[in-house]
């Protein structure tokens, strides 16, 4: 039976990856036009307000299957406080910080009303960091990761955010470009 | 402007100072987020099964030990695992064989001739 929640756990760490890969480009797109060969800006907008249906499922099994993992030895304090683990420090408390920044992120989300929109927006950049650090933790962490092909599909969409989030600063940076 | 300066002639609209019109794909948004949710599923389900196929990787990046869990589950084992401590402060896991009587059915019969 640890066999199958070992298999869980890396399967929904990838898809969780892919969900949130999904959700940032889909942030960026609007003011990139990442997505405009697919859809206008509002049904992307759309998508993005959706990405927490696959993400937080995603997230979730990722975490119960690791704490069902007796090989893996994850306790409940682990999920939420980093660098506890036994083994692996870094690397399992990178997905530790992932996890709370996604918390940060939805929780503020859901409470936008309650902040200004440049406070609220400020709390949306925590979303960056986020990625940066899961994707950290797959190449620190991920077993699967050791397999060429995968390595390169998850490379290959970290460098394309990547890529569209220097372009979107860009644009943050110097607004005249947007009006031209 | 001078009234004698020569008419230009219109400007190529490819060439232009505007804009050009640039359009977006077709896809509805339900078609994104059907297209999203698919994609997650198709990630999820091919990981499950290469890791169906690639249970043991050698070199995955985090081997947690397994002398834990090996002398909690392992104690109706023929086999008994103890963890040796050495001077070098890894743990090591010795497997001592053993032998053990059983009141399970034989599954095999040895002929006499």
């Amino acid at each position: 039976m640890d066999l199958v929640f070992w298999e869980i756990a890396r399967a929904s760490g990838l898809a969780a990856y892919a969900a949130l890969c999904i959700s940032v480009l889909s942030g960026l797109a609007p003011r990139t036009q990442a997505l405009s060969f697919l859809a206008n800006n509002r049904a992307v907008r759309a998508l993005h307000d959706w990405t927490p249906w696959i993400i937080i499922p995603a997230a979730l099994t990722h975490v119960v299957a690791l704490l069902l993992d007796a090989t893996a030895r994850i306790g409940i304090l682990d999920v939420f406080v980093p660098f506890l683990t036994s083994y692996g420090q870094l690397a399992i408390g990178l997905g530790t910080i992932s996890l709370d920044l996604l918390i940060v992120v939805l929780v503020t989300t859901w409470l936008r009303r309650r902040f200004t929109n440049n406070a609220w927006q400020w709390w949306h950049r925590v979303s960056y960091l986020g990625f940066v650090t899961m994707f950290l933790h797959s190449m620190l962490s991920g077993t699967d990761l050791t397999s060429p092909v995968i390595a390169a599909l998850s490379w290959a969409s970290a460098i394309g955010i990547g890529y569209y989030a220097l372009e979107r600063l860009g644009k943050a940076l110097n607004p005249a470009r947007i009006r031209a | 402007m001078n009234a004698k300066s020569p008419t230009l002639p219109p400007i190529p609209p490819k060439t232009g100072p505007g804009r050009a019109i640039k359009r977006s794909g077709p896809v509805p948004a339900w078609g994104l987020k059907l297209g999203g949710f698919l994609a997650t599923l198709g990630v999820f389900v091919g990981s499950f099964g290469f890791a169906g196929t690639h249970l043991y990787v050698t070199n995955a990046p985090l081997q947690p030990s397994t002398v834990a869990a090996v002398a909690v589950t392992d104690t109706t084992s023929t086999a008994t695992a103890t963890a040796v401590t050495s001077t070098a402060t890894t743990t090591t896991t010795t497997l001592t064989p053993s032998v053990q009587t059983t009141t399970r059915a034989a599954v095999t019969v040895t002929k006499k001739s």
